[in-house]
């Protein structure tokens, strides 16, 4: 018997390999350095791992016989992930400043659950992905139970129990498709379903079901969000900023990649993913409607964004693929940025009520202007970077034929102008009535700038990056 | 050229941001003064301005832009109107509490002109959108009691009927298998398509003109609009300016799908007839100058869709004329009404005192002391109802004549409105001006010489020698009434 060495290229893991061990530095050194050491440290590691994932671009390198891939989606994904880990990394340094305390184990956990997204994104074997999935989970439930406060202890265990429970249906999916298929290859599975002699299409499509929701809860799909408003509220603020941007767009990677690649001959689970869809839209927009508090709102805001990214999941993989990805990537901008300044407005995690906002306009000038950026953005207002993710999200799938659904996410977003249009209006057009904290140190201060001024190049000259995108069509 | 004429006002009122009081005037002045002389220019010299580049070419988007005939005519009353309207605001003694007028409204003009020029449908929404933001700054930031009502009731609308229209415009080139969102290459494809897929996708259009024509019964934002806005009236000229749906009809949904408009012609002229007559008719019990002048808005608006939907060179060229010329002349009675009530409001910030000087009949006789005030004022009623020698009257008359030609009961019902309007006009005007007098104000001093003159030379020369303006629309007029089989 002949020993064949694995098929391992390092190159092509090397910025899920700088993260990890970053995340394994920065759990041993916490004992000799200080913290905001720890922190500086995560912020080099993710750098690091962003100018490999550049340097990578366009090699479509690959690993463990294929199972682990540096494609320019893997690769466009992780530049992504690592963006939405350094604004949280960089918004932490503020949490201090109010007397919360962000152990340096901290940076630790988020480190591993931000390699645990990349490996998801890079995944094209269902056990790979799994892991993913698994790693990233586990440092999450962590994160959100972080603060020790009865409500984050809570949203932790919330988090904990619901998303266990997703996670064993996800599983469950995996089995079955695997037992239709006899593969775990994301493409194998494809290959096999097109095959004449294929005969278990009904369990691969039991099986596409199963994976539909456990995805459906990690990415807050409705009636699978429900744990996402409390959980988001309730766990530190800079946490829910990492799940509601990193953790979302991970598994965005991971249900296009299994959508897309794999079960795109399945029948079965397209007419419940609509409904899926026009569920969350409709739910994610009027519940945001209703909301007092601005972290609340935006949490569930990010319900509905879970619905127009789905709109990308059901077009045809050439269009989904990259039309999803820049919209996740100027999302991560545009919400990160929202909760950063939620970060350093608030006295603790629990947010702020919106009325609160009033008069900041004058009183936090660069605040104020950053929040209006980025609630614009989100609202899809032209010239900025969400009004085109948006259209190529719609254009995605009305070119697939969903032209109802892209109807309905059209209402649906001229709804949510009405609660993006709210702070604003606050914000500029209403005298200030409470004096709100700002713990906004110089390094948020810049990093507000760097994501205003992303979101509004994004917009303007969208084709200095979806040039690159056209790359990830498959 | 054409690049500078759009973002000039854009650089400058960016620069404008910088610098306080006379400095950021004098220089949001000249920025819309430079758009507006290099306009003429291209206009007098038939500079060619056809400009066209890939935006994002992996989706077919392309930044192409051009001023041909009725772009140019209603980019040069953009320019030149937004120019006088910032002159008389720094005329204005409250001007310093409202600086940030000035960078809005420069913001609002790139967006205008954008508008005008856009020639790829996604560069047109975009444009279309955009200049939404800086309107509802000025509404909030400036805008009286209730205005965070006005301001969301605007933008719902607006947006509701914005993003259909971007659908719509997404499955236009879906349908027509267009490499491109260019009109050029949109409007062979689309002609061809079936009754069924014209009318949906046309109407997506519609509900976004329609919104911003305004057309029956999607007008509810308007009155808010124009009544909770700054009492100056610098917000109402823009936004009298920012009233494209016309525009837009004429540009993209009647050429693009012929069959699907000569379809519901009927429906649309009727219900543009009824806007005009109901506009006259609400303007009749307005008892606020701001309101009165919004529903007046709102009648040239139904006289300007009926122009358009009646699908015949005539009409159209009329319709287009007076939609330029409407913002000369509408714009200028919002600028009346703010020389009106900066003279009579002893306390800007106070809302009841603002609202009196706004009523209609609270001061009366007012020509006894301000004769040539009274004068100037009249000729610009004269010409917004109508008034033959005046450039309204051109307008009006070939809407009409050429909405005869197509559907002579619904011109019978919009010709009313010409009795309407002079009745409320008339009506209104005789209760400031005219009667015994109550009150007595100032006369215009030079620097608001210096503002109407222009208007005035404008309003009686069009009225007069209209056929530059109207040689200017032509080409156009005709081709797109070739395409929609008018003669």
């Amino acid at each position: 018997m002949n020993f064949v060495a694995p098929d391992v290229n390092y190159y092509s893991m090397l910025p899920f390999i700088t993260v990890l061990l970053t995340a394994v530095f920065a759990t041993i050194l916490p004992f000799y350095v200080s913290r905001k050491a720890i922190a500086g440290l995560s912020a080099v590691g993710l750098l690091v791992a962003l100018a490999a994932s550049i340097g990578l671009w366009n090699t479509n390198l690959s690993s463990f016989y294929g199972a682990y891939r540096s494609d320019n989606f893997a690769l466009g994904f992780g530049i992504v992930l690592i963006v939405g880990a350094l604004i949280a990394v960089i918004s932490s340094v503020d949490v201090a400043k109010r007397g919360g305390t962000m152990q340096a184990e901290f940076f630790a956990i988020l480190l591993y659950a931000v390699s645990g997204t990349m490996l998801l994104a890079s995944a094209h074997d269902l056990i790979v992905l799994l892991i993913g999935f698994e790693v990233m989970s586990l440092g999450v439930y962590v994160l959100s139970s972080f603060q020790e406060t009865a409500k984050s202890e809570e949203a932790g265990m919330k988090y904990f129990l619901l998303g266990g429970f997703a996670s064993a249906i996800l599983i469950f999916g995996i089995a079955l498709v695997f037992g239709a298929t006899g593969k775990f290859g994301l493409e194998a599975i494809n290959t096999a379903v097109l095959s004449p002699e294929f005969k278990n299409s009904s369990i691969a499509a039991v099986g596409a079901l199963f994976i539909l929701i456990g995805f459906g809860f990690k990415v807050a799909m409705a009636p699978f969000h429900q744990w996402t408003p409390d959980v988001y509220t309730g766990a530190p603020t800079v946490v829910t900023q990492f799940m509601s941007v990193a953790v979302k767009a991970a598994a965005f990677a991971g249900f296009l990649h299994i959508f897309g690649l794999a079960l795109q001959n399945v029948s079965g689970w397209q007419t419940p993913l609509q409904f899926l869809i026009a569920l969350t839209l409709m739910i994610g927009n009027l519940a945001a409607l209703r909301q007092s508090n601005l972290k609340r709102m935006l949490a569930y805001s990010s319900v509905a964004h879970a619905g127009y990214v789905g709109l990308a999941v059901l077009a045809s993989p050439s269009q989904g693929f990259s039309s999803a990805l820049y919209y996740l990537g100027i999302y991560t901008l545009m919400n990160a940025g929202a909760f950063a300044v939620l970060n350093v407005l608030s006295k603790d995690d629990d947010g702020l009520e919106i009325e609160s906002l009033a008069g900041l306009g004058s009183s936090k000038p660069l605040l104020a202007a950053t929040l209006t950026f980025f609630l614009l953005s989100l609202a899809g207002i032209p010239p900025l970077g969400g009004f085109i993710g948006k259209y190529l999200i719609f254009s995605a799938a009305a070119s697939s034929g969903y032209y109802g659904l892209v109807i309905l996410a059209a209402l649906t977003s001229a709804v949510s102008l009405a609660y993006y249009l709210r702070p604003i209006g606050l914000m500029y057009f209403r005298p200030r009535v409470t004096v709100l904290p700002d713990f906004s140190g110089r390094s948020t201060r810049v990093l507000l700038v760097v994501c205003a001024a992303g979101v509004l190049i994004l917009g303007l000259v969208p084709n200095a990056v979806y040039g690159l995108l056209e790359l990830v069509k498959k | 050229m054409i690049h500078l004429i759009i973002f000039i006002p854009l650089l400058f009122a960016l620069i404008g941001l910088f610098l306080r009081g006379q400095a950021r005037a004098s220089i949001s002045i000249f920025a819309a003064l430079a758009s507006f002389a290099l306009t003429a220019v291209v206009w007098i010299a038939k500079i060619d301005t056809v400009y066209r580049t890939p935006w994002i070419p992996g989706a077919g988007i392309f930044y192409s832009v051009t001023f041909d005939g009725p772009s140019l005519l209603l980019a040069l009353v953009a320019t030149l109107m937004t120019s006088i309207t910032l002159i008389y605001f720094s005329n204005r003694k409250d001007s310093q509490q409202a600086e940030g007028m000035y960078p809005l409204a420069l913001a609002m003009l790139t967006g205008l002109l954008g508008i005008f020029a856009a020639r790829d449908l996604i560069l047109f929404y975009v444009f279309f959108e955009a200049t939404l933001v800086p309107s509802l700054f000025m509404l909030g930031l400036y805008g009286r009691k209730n205005r965070v009502r006005a301001l969301t009731k605007m933008a719902l609308y607006t947006i509701f009927g914005g993003l259909l229209m971007l659908v719509s415009i997404i499955a236009t080139k879906l349908y027509s298998n267009s490499p491109s969102f260019d009109f050029l290459e949109l409007f062979g494809r689309t002609s061809q398509l079936d009754l069924e897929t014209q009318t949906w996708l046309f109407l997506g259009f519609v509900a976004a003109f329609a919104v911003k024509l305004p057309l029956f019964p999607l007008h509810n934002w308007l009155p808010d609009f124009h009544a909770e806005n700054h009492s100056s009236g610098v917000a109402d000229v823009m936004g009298t300016l920012y009233k494209v749906g016309g525009y837009g009809l004429f540009r993209f949904a009647l050429p693009l799908f012929p069959a699907a408009a000569q379809n519901l012609q009927w429906v649309f002229m009727f219900l543009a007839a009824f806007t005009a007559l109901y506009g006259a008719w609400i303007a009749f019990s307005s008892k606020d100058f701001k309101r009165l002048l919004a529903y007046a808005g709102l009648s040239h608006m139904g006289l300007v869709a009926l122009g358009m939907f009646s699908l015949n060179p005539i009409g159209m060229a009329g319709a287009l004329f007076l939609l330029a010329f409407q913002g000369v002349y509408s714009s200028a009675l919002f600028l009346i009404v703010g020389m009106l009530e900066e003279r009579l409001n002893k306390d800007v910030q106070n809302e009841k005192t603002t609202s009196q000087a706004l009523e209609i009949g609270h001061v009366r006789g007012l020509a006894a002391s301000a004769p040539a005030f009274a004068g100037v004022a009249l000729v610009l009623w004269f010409a917004s109802i109508g008034v033959p020698g005046l450039a309204g009257f051109i307008g009006e008359f070939s809407v009409f004549l050429g909405a005869y030609q197509a559907n002579p009961w619904a011109t019978a019902l919009a010709v009313s409105t010409v009795i309407a309007s002079a009745a409320f006009a008339l009506t209104a005007y005789q209760r400031t001006w005219l009667e015994e007098t109550t009150t007595t104000i100032p006369e215009l001093n030079a620097r608001d010489w210096f503002v109407l003159v222009p208007i005035l030379a404008v309003t009686v020369f069009f009225g007069v020698f209209s056929g530059s303006a109207l040689k200017l629309l032509e080409p156009s007029v005709q081709a797109v009434a070739g395409l929609l089989g008018g003669k």
